[in-house]
């Protein structure tokens, strides 16, 4: 079994049930879904409750339908002609997969970083107000705000600063991904995605941000997927282990790498595959 | 030798010889252009030629050289000429005479072995005039007010006259053509209230005082301008042209007075260059055959913006449709190898479509609803510079189309990713994001328009260019912008000048400069773009990976 001292440990709150969460600490809420790619059938019958306030981190290995989950959380999946989603997420109480849902306003809701930073080819201000100016919010001192607010919260503010107006495309990765998140942040969603954000970065880079994931969720309920396990040891709260489309094990990080419950989540925090 | 076919050398000699070839005949075409169309504002020396002809007879012949060329002797054996018969080819000139009150061609050959002497004499004189061409030849006298005077004061009446000319052609232009104008708008009023049966005597009243008061004007003006002409027409310059004759000159008619022999280098570069600066700022005269060409060059240049302003946006608009919103399926595929196809139309046939729908229906249309007053005489029923516009957009629609749909196709899927997360709608992300990073491919785009738009001659002689427009499309009279009007177009300017003119062998130096001309503007018009199209790129650049 590989050592995992996870550092925030300490930090963590009490220990939750995850199977029996109040109504007021749950965040989201996935029930029975099944995600169809034309007739492969890419997840089957996930159910969970995420927490609020806290970071959960999907891990598996590549395939395993990480990611296709953290996208039906934001529906980002519906870009996707062939895709076909059964069963429901709720948020706040209310199932994001009715009719009736405005798509837009979920995404405000439900924020979302990629893997390869991707600013616009804009400015770093235009960047961070791009979601605001969407809303219609145009007041100069509001917008001034909201980027020292975001920046900051991002951990940005201090190296940007005096350049604010400068292309974003100027920044390094690190900074990037970074100014993505200040990005996502800026207006203020209750829950944050994060699809494995320091793949495509260095070690300090990734670092930098482990570190501004544990700040984030004060704020923010934080749902990260994650190939690297020590990271999901390190910034996550709760862990998911899936495996071929189905949710394998889910609690809470410590307990998940220390005494995990199936052979198959041993198995892969031990690196006999995946 | 298998090794050197196998390093692929030969396939590098080959395309390396390919761009070489395309680079040779780019640079002879736009230097064959350069060197004929510039040479014909030099000024050249002129020449007097003292020879006999073959009935013994002693003749002067004064002009510039033209060309020289060999002919076979034996092409002018009827000629009976006293030359060695082992002489094959003999010599001739084709010399530019001018004069054309006296002899009825600008132009004559002659042999190289009847001159007898030829001379470069300081005094003679090159006499640039409005009517009739140029005129070589010696000053007799200069005439101020019917008394002889010395002719150094010459250049001076020559300066005076011009003075005054561009004082009358102002009046004409702006001051009488607005009275005119607005002559013809009240009488248009007046039909106008007739149409609906709306007119009152009250009205009629009012259109008769103002008609009347604008026809007061029109006298005062029109007695300026008499008196003007009195002016420049009591001054002549007599002249005596190579057989003798002596000739009176209007310096009413005299543009420049030249003594091309006496000029030094440094005189004939400064005269080169108001040359060519008078060519393009000028309007022409003489059918085409003398002057400037400057309404051609505003003509082509006001086309080709209206062609850019109307057919960006119809082309975003389209690329837009088909890529984002229409569906991935047969009909769409069908419908972008249509428009692909629709680039290579021949350009005649979407001048006939202009003509057939925007000016007969569209236009026909519009004038029964809005310019009925006019009838029977057509506004927009006619060729005019919109009408051309909206043909070659059509024209260029393919272009900007399959440019702006590649440069969509470009965008990287994360940047609509990116703007969808933080809850932009589709349009929003396409507005915000995706049309400014295209930006650059749209302008390829526009590039590519306007290069084949401004070329374009053929449909236009269907759809509104005129030899000789009287008016330019923008002028000081309300709307200021006359999209009705008709117009001047270099490329068709190159095709009347060349080819439909009464003196093609004078107008073919005039070809080679409106060609050079025409070259230069849409070069011009597109470094401009693609000066634009390079800062959007550096602006929208996207990060490698």
């Amino acid at each position: 079994m590989i050592s995992v001292t996870p550092k925030n440990l300490s930090a963590h709150n009490v220990k939750l049930d995850l199977n029996n969460l109040s109504p007021e600490q749950v965040a989201l809420e996935i029930k029975h879904l099944d995600l169809y790619y034309g007739n492969k059938q890419a997840l089957q019958n996930i159910s969970m409750s995420i927490p609020k306030g806290q970071v959960t981190a999907f891990i598996g290995p590549s395939g395993c339908g990480k990611s296709t989950l953290l996208r039906c959380i934001n529906r980002m999946n519906d870009l996707v002609d062939i895709c076909k989603i059964t069963g429901e997420i709720n948020l706040n109480g209310e199932n994001i997969y009715d009719r009736h849902t405005d798509v837009a306003a979920l995404r405000r809701k439900v924020g979302m970083v990629f893997q390869r930073p991707n600013p616009f080819p804009k400015s770093i201000y235009e960047n961070v107000v791009y979601g605001l100016r969407i809303t219609g919010v145009n007041n100069r001192r509001v917008l001034d705000e909201a980027v020292e607010t975001a920046l900051r919260s991002a951990a940005l503010w201090n190296e940007v600063k005096d350049r604010l107006h400068e292309s974003a495309l100027g920044l390094s990765g690190g900074q990037q991904q970074r100014l993505v998140i200040a990005r996502a942040i800026a207006i203020e969603p209750e829950v944050l995605l994060l699809d494995e954000p320091t793949s495509a970065l260095d070690p300090i880079s990734t670092l930098t941000i482990e570190e501004l994931i544990n700040d984030l969720k004060k704020q923010f309920t934080v749902v990260i997927v994650t190939h690297n396990m020590q990271q999901a040891a390190r910034v996550s709260d709760q862990t998911a282990f899936m495996y071929m489309g189905d949710l394998i094990e889910y609690s809470d990080t410590n307990t998940l790498f220390t005494t995990p419950a199936k052979k198959k989540t041993e198995d892969y925090i031990t690196g006999r595959y995946g | 030798m298998n090794n050197w076919f196998k390093s692929g050398s030969p396939w590098v000699w080959l395309s390396a010889g390919g761009v070489s070839i395309s680079l040779i005949s780019v640079i002879g075409l736009l230097g064959l252009i350069a060197w004929r169309g510039l040479s014909y504002f030099w000024p050249a020396d002129i020449y007097q030629f003292e020879m006999t002809d073959e009935q013994g007879k002693h003749l002067t012949v004064i002009g510039e050289v033209y060309e020289k060329e060999s002919i076979p002797a034996s092409q002018l054996v009827h000629l009976n000429l006293d030359i060695d018969s082992s002489v094959e080819t003999i010599e001739r000139l084709l010399i530019k005479t001018g004069n054309r009150e006296l002899v009825s061609l600008d132009f004559r050959w002659i042999l190289v072995p009847q001159i007898n002497n030829s001379s470069l004499p300081a005094e003679l004189v090159v006499i640039e005039r409005r009517t009739n061409g140029n005129f070589y030849g010696y000053i007799e006298d200069v005439i101020l007010d019917g008394q002889v005077v010395e002719q150094n004061q010459m250049l001076q009446l020559v300066e005076r006259v011009s003075d005054f000319q561009a004082e009358m052609e102002e009046l004409q232009k702006s001051d009488i053509g607005a009275i005119n104008y607005q002559i013809e708008r009240t009488r248009l009023k007046e039909r106008k209230h007739i149409l609906d049966d709306t007119l009152t005597t009250q009205l009629q009243q009012e259109f008769k005082d103002k008609v009347a008061g604008l026809k007061a004007d029109y006298k005062v003006l029109e007695k300026q301008l008499m008196a003007l002409r009195e002016k420049i027409s009591r001054d002549q310059l007599v002249v005596r042209a190579m057989d003798g004759q002596k000739v009176t000159i209007n310096f009413a008619d005299v543009l420049q007075v030249t003594f091309n022999n006496k000029l030094n280098v440094f005189e004939k570069l400064k005269m080169f260059f108001s040359q060519i600066g008078a060519f393009v700022s000028k309007d022409p005269r003489e059918a085409n055959t003398e002057g400037g060409v400057f309404p051609a060059i505003f003509g082509t240049v006001l086309m080709v913006l209206l062609m850019t302003v109307i057919v960006s946006p119809l082309g975003v608009v389209a690329a837009i449709y088909l890529h984002e919103y229409a569906g991935n399926n047969a009909l769409t595929k069908l419908l972008r190898i249509a428009v692909i196809n629709l680039a290579g139309v021949p350009s005649i046939v979407y001048g006939v479509f202009g003509l057939g729908f925007f000016v007969y229906m569209v236009g026909g249309s519009l004038d029964q609803l809005f310019y009925a007053e006019t009838l029977p005489s057509p506004t927009f029923g006619t060729p005019g510079v919109m009408w051309s516009a909206l043909t070659l957009a059509i024209l260029t629609l393919p272009v900007v189309i399959v440019s702006t749909e590649e440069g969509l196709s470009r965008i990287p899927s994360a940047m609509r990713h990116g703007s969808l997360a933080l809850g932009a709608t589709k349009a929003e992300t396409l507005w915000r994001i995706i049309l400014p990073i295209a930006s650059p491919a749209i302008m390829t785009g526009i590039i590519l328009a306007i290069a084949r738009a401004a070329g374009e001659v053929a449909p236009l002689m269907l759809v509104g260019v005129v030899k000789m427009a009287p008016n330019l499309p923008i002028d000081g009279n309300f709307p200021f912008l006359h999209l009705d009007r008709k117009f001047m177009h270099l490329g068709f300017h190159i095709y009347d000048v060349g080819f439909q003119s009464p003196n093609v062998e004078a107008a073919r130096p005039l070809v080679y400069a409106t060609a050079l001309l025409l070259v230069s503007i849409i070069v011009a018009l597109n470094i401009t773009a693609v000066s634009i199209r390079n800062r959007l790129r550096e602006k929208y650049r996207m990060l490698e990976h």
